[in-house]
């Protein structure tokens, strides 16, 4: 019987807790942003997603955003964040394959 | 997102099946792993928009759900193998025995890169803390995608495994630093669904200490490259084990690339006709140094005929005209960039230049800034070629003032910035073959501490 005793070689992560945003009860009058990261197909998924929301919330808004930096996939600058959270009160994205 | 849902917005975002682990394991790294996903069949990408709506209408419901309905704080499946011990032990009816028990469990976990390791017992990573004058608890760096606190001793470890001696260590440590450079972007590189593997390039007095080959077979396999190849696997592991990028679940690289097992050289400073590397970027050439840079793919530089410079450069300038690798014509629509530390990156190619094909420039008094200059005169394509793979929008976006170009379809447009992101190393033993790299995003360079 042979016995190996081996340092854990994983790194511990830096750990961070954040709370979710609270949800509003239903999207009827509320300012939906639709954020599109440039990749292919994701700007024709967010139209049709506007228009089955606004055949569902009639009174709602809607807005579109792009990155404002980045190249095959665009991102949100701390401006452009800014202007977000100004502007609406829930955000769709096409962020992740 | 996370950031969005920190300052009170709510979100949801569109995810492809495939990337569901991905999505949770890339939300729990930034403090939120319950973030709503709507989950679709494939990804929109390469999608007629029929099938695009199709897919929108069948998550809809997801949609409004992860928008309307409070967020659970409930346990999320761990997607990673995480074990708060610090010491762990392996039992086999004999030595072997032990040693196939650990690498069984370090597979079973995805600590592996596949290849056999090392067990880093504590009398093996003591001895690989004496390669460096750090102390084992000193944090190097935090390392993207998972936030890992790099600590020499998790460096070292991981170097040990790799079957690195104690001399290597302050090569790896100098690597995991340039991985953490803020302009690396790491955490686009590590995570992405592209091929990208970090190429390693040495230069000064350390290269010839530790015995990293520059010449014949330099980039391995084999006994000369035995020091490259244990680097270039170290550093590998230290982004799987340490910044936590593991395949399928961080690395979501499609195909995959043997580049990332390893890729490490020596610059040929003793058969360069130009001053090394390092000095090209401030350093004294008496200052070791590593270079990282993140490269999808590498073909030949191939010429034995040449002997005039104008036109090895015309065939060098051929291996930059691959309309299918992502860096070519990338500039048109925007730069890589990071806008949590506002950093941008040009895309730049690497080329190994053997010491024979650095002769025939050198010999018609060419330094590598005349090169890089022919390269960038001669690496063009027409404008449609190179749209035929980016987002039009994304060039309106990036550079209006060339709209123009799509009334002038067949304008040759350079494929990449500028000349300067051409870089070259001389690398290689005797005939005329040396190597490039379809580069993603700049290299970055660390002195090498002892």
């Amino acid at each position: 019987m042979a016995s190996l005793r081996v340092f854990n070689p994983v790194a511990r992560s830096v750990q961070t807790r954040l709370e979710p945003a609270p949800r509003p009860a239903d999207l009827n009058g509320k300012r939906v942003g639709l954020y599109w990261n440039m990749k292919a197909g994701g700007d024709v998924a967010l139209r049709r997603t506007q228009e089955l929301l606004a055949q569902r919330f009639p009174r709602a808004q809607f807005a579109f955003y792009q990155g404002d930096v980045g190249w095959l996939m665009r991102h949100l600058t701390p401006g452009e964040a800014d202007r977000i959270v100004r502007e609406v009160d829930v955000l769709i994205g096409t962020t992740s394959d | 997102m996370t950031l969005l849902e920190r300052r009170g917005i709510p979100t949801v975002s569109y995810t492809a099946q495939g990337f569901v682990r991905d999505a949770h394991r890339s939300a729990e790294s930034f403090g939120l792993p319950e973030l709503p996903i709507a989950v679709v069949p494939k990804p929109f990408t390469n999608q007629e928009p029929e099938e695009i709506r199709s897919m929108v209408d069948g998550a809809i419901e997801q949609v409004i759900a992860g928008l309307t309905q409070e967020v659970a704080r409930t346990e999320m499946p761990k997607e990673l193998v995480f074990l708060d011990e610090e010491w762990l032990t392996f039992d086999g009816d004999d030595a072997l025995g032990a040693f196939q028990a650990m690498n069984e469990r370090f597979l079973s976990y995805g600590w592996s890169d596949g290849l056999p390791l090392v067990p880093p017992t504590e009398e093996a990573l003591e001895r690989m803390l004496r390669g460096t004058s750090r102390s084992p608890e000193d944090v190097v760096a935090v390392l993207e995608p998972g936030f890992g606190i790099a600590t020499v001793a998790k460096i070292a470890a991981n170097a040990v495994m790799a079957g690195c001696r104690p001399e290597h260590l302050p090569v790896v440590i100098a690597a995991v630093e340039c991985l953490a450079e803020p302009k690396m972007y790491l955490r686009n590189k590590a995570m992405s669904t592209g091929p990208h593997a970090p190429l390693l390039w040495v230069n000064g007095p350390i290269r010839r200490q530790i015995g990293l080959n520059s010449g014949v077979c330099a980039l391995g396999p084999g006994a000369p490259s035995f020091a490259n190849t244990v680097i270039g696997r170290a550093v590998r592991l230290c982004m799987m084990n340490v910044g936590h990028t593991y395949p399928g679940v961080s690395d979501m690289d499609t195909v995959g690339s043997p580049l990332k097992y390893a890729a490490c050289v020596a610059e040929n400073e003793e058969e360069s006709p130009w001053p090394p590397y390092h000095t090209e970027h401030g350093f004294d050439p008496e200052t070791s140094t590593v270079t990282v840079q993140f490269v999808y793919g590498i073909c030949e530089l191939h010429d034995f005929q040449s002997a005039e410079p104008e036109r090895l450069a015309e065939v060098f300038a051929t291996a930059a005209l691959n309309v299918a690798q992502v860096p070519t014509g990338m500039w048109l629509i925007g730069r890589r960039a990071d806008p949590r530390y506002g950093t941008e990156e040009k895309e730049h190619h690497c080329l190994f230049i053997c010491p024979e094909h650095a002769a025939v420039f050198h010999k018609a008094g060419w330094d590598k800034g005349d090169i890089r200059r022919a390269l960038h005169r001669r690496a063009r394509l027409p404008f449609r070629l190179l749209m035929l793979n980016k987002e039009p929008q994304a060039l309106t976006l990036a550079h209006p003032e060339l709209a123009w170009l799509w009334e002038s379809p067949d304008t040759l447009v350079p494929v990449l910035e500028d000349a300067d992101c051409y870089d070259i190393v001389v690398v290689g033993g005797t005939a005329g073959r040396g190597a490039f790299f379809w580069g993603a995003g700049e290299p970055v360079t660390k002195p090498i501490q002892p």
